[in-house]
């Protein structure tokens, strides 16, 4: 086969691929704008026949759609400062100061990486349930805090940073918290951005765990309360579509605005939480 | 340096304690509750043994719960990498186009998995959906997918691919980055196919991330209960009940809420995880050692 020939082929086979991937998503945004009966129509039609904003108005208005969005936003938004703050500071022990039982510490801390979610699920829920934090903001919150992935991705970010850069600043008279503050963490933006991401894209569309610790629809986030208005067959055709855009439609923006740090996120790492 | 100590210890209290709240001590709960009768209000539970793990053995729901768990992974993961080492095939020269494709091949692993389920459950709907309509009009009549026996596995199955093959495609390309340009000038000397370049150059290059993906996305396919709880709900007939959809049902949806039961399966789970990728790791690293 000479290189054009593979050329070609490669080319109309990526382009075949980029539409499988494309196309489906393109439907759904241009079918959000589509009226009731448009949606339900046989033969259906790609494009809306007159282009309408009802839907949007219904799920806005209806459905507790702005609340649950309110959710999402202030519970992957407080994950993901909590947990940077957190995973920070822990990092910043680990990569930089000396004490006691730190390596052995440091690998426990990387084994609770191996243990699946669904095993603490239930004891997470029953303890939840007992501190009365059972379906509150503070609740949903709290187990996510802190994560061990963020400190192993921090630690070893942080160990890269020269050692000589804050023996220069004890010497200046700095304290660890000042040298945390003002030399490691700004030094640390790429990687404290892009794990940033990665805890905002995760808690952001997480469904099992946000589900099973709220019980009201006052209370959810878009996933969690959307997977449970389509499964309760509360939610028509039309609704769904715009419900459905407005819970991808934040994130797919950061995404676009900022994908070098969503995919490098993954290209050094890899983790799922 | 002691000062320094208590500061140290200071820095790592507040992730410590969440780690001893919600990972450690939950763990061992687990194994607790995983022996007793308790329901998800805590009334008079008693230790009842193994008797939960007793009552698995014959639950026929368990077995399939187990049988339809492996098969998901044991398809989605091949389909998932070889997909992806596919589009690599063809993405190697890492162009402006290529680049602009990896971006796209993303996207659909950035939206969640809720919202990627609704929208394809529209798409491939039998009544109203696209797909069934482009079908009809070259004479093909497609079944309810998502509501047939024998489809729905292989339904959920694609839509999981579709989703998540750009976060693998990623991982994988990063690492073609990073082969060596005078090892494919050399196999270009010898003569090498395109093909050829890619089986002898580009996967021997990137077989430690190959090993990777393979893992992370085998751990992350036995715990599959997003695109199944959206998409099917387990049905239809339990065909596509997969060990977490399992646990959620018995221990928050379905009365008498038996978290005890549940949690038990949840142990099994944990289990099974863990020999099969203690398995896949001892296998990968003993095939490194051969070479």
């Amino acid at each position: 086969m000479t290189k054009k020939t593979f050329e070609a082929i490669s080319y109309v086979a990526l382009i075949i691929i980029m539409l499988v991937v494309l196309l489906p998503l393109f439907w759904l945004f241009v079918s959000a704008f589509k009226s009731d009966i448009d949606v339900m129509q046989w033969p259906p039609k790609f494009f809306p026949t007159e282009w309408v904003s009802t839907q949007f108005k219904y799920v806005w208005g209806v459905l507790p759609i702005p609340t649950m969005l309110k959710n999402t936003v202030c519970f992957a938004g407080a994950v993901t400062v909590i947990s940077l703050f957190f995973d920070s500071l822990a990092a910043y022990a680990f990569s930089r100061m000396e004490f006691k039982g730190r390596k052995i510490i440091f690998g426990i801390i990387l084994l609770t990486m191996m243990i699946p979610f669904q095993i603490v699920m239930i004891p997470i829920y029953l303890e939840e349930y007992k501190m009365g934090i059972l379906n509150t903001f503070l609740g949903l919150v709290l187990p996510r805090a802190a994560s061990a992935y963020g400190i192993f991705m921090l630690t070893s970010f942080f160990s890269g940073i020269p050692k000589s850069l804050d023996e220069a600043a004890r010497i200046d008279g700095m304290s660890e918290i000042q040298i945390y503050l003002k030399i490691i963490l700004p030094l640390s933006k790429p990687a404290l951005i892009t794990l940033g991401i990665f805890h905002l894209m995760n808690n952001w569309n997480d469904l099992l765990y946000p589900m099973m610790l709220t019980s009201t629809q006052e209370k959810r986030t878009l996933s969690a309360g959307l997977a449970t208005l389509v499964g309760s067959n509360a939610i028509k055709y039309g609704p769904t579509l715009a419900a459905t855009v407005i819970a991808i439609a934040p994130l797919l923006i950061v995404f676009l605005f900022g994908q070098r740090f969503f995919m490098e996120g993954i290209a050094t790492s890899g983790m799922k939480e | 340096m002691k000062r320094n100590q208590k500061l140290a210890y200071l820095f790592i209290a507040p992730s410590s304690l969440i780690f001893i709240i919600f990972v450690f001590v939950p763990l061992f709960e687990a194994f607790f509750i995983s022996l007793t009768n308790m329901d998800i209000y805590m009334n008079g539970y008693q230790y009842i043994g193994l008797k939960n793990y007793i009552r698995m053995l014959s639950d026929s729901r368990v077995w399939n719960a187990t049988k339809n768990t492996i098969v998901y992974t044991g398809i989605e993961v091949p389909l998932q990498i070889g997909l992806s080492l596919l589009i690599l095939f063809f993405m190697l020269s890492n162009n402006k186009f290529h680049k602009f494709l990896r971006t796209v091949f993303y996207i659909p692993y950035v939206c969640s998995m809720t919202a990627i389920s609704i929208m394809w459950a529209m798409i491939l709907n039998k009544n109203s959906g696209m797909i069934a309509f482009m079908l009809s009009k070259v004479g093909i009549e497609i079944p309810n997918l998502l509501g047939t026996q024998g489809y729905a596995m292989g339904t959920v199955i694609a839509v999981s691919v579709w989703k998540t093959f750009g976060y693998t495609l990623t991982l994988l390309s990063a690492a073609a980055l990073g082969v060596s340009q005078s090892l494919y000038e050399a196999a270009e000397i010898d003569g090498a196919s395109w093909f050829q370049k890619f089986i002898y150059v580009t996967i021997p290059g990137i077989k430690e991330t190959i090993a990777f993906c393979i893992v992370t996305t085998l751990i992350g396919a036995l715990q599959v209960f997003d695109q199944i709880y959206v998409l099917t709900q387990g049905g239809p007939l339990y065909s596509t009940e997969t060990l977490v959809g399992f646990i959620y049902d018995r221990g928050f949806k379905t009365a008498p809420f038996d978290v005890g039961y549940a949690t038990a399966v949840a142990v099994y789970l944990f289990f099974l995880i863990a020999i099969i990728t203690f398995i896949l790791r001892k296998y990968s690293t003993r095939r490194e050692e051969e070479k």
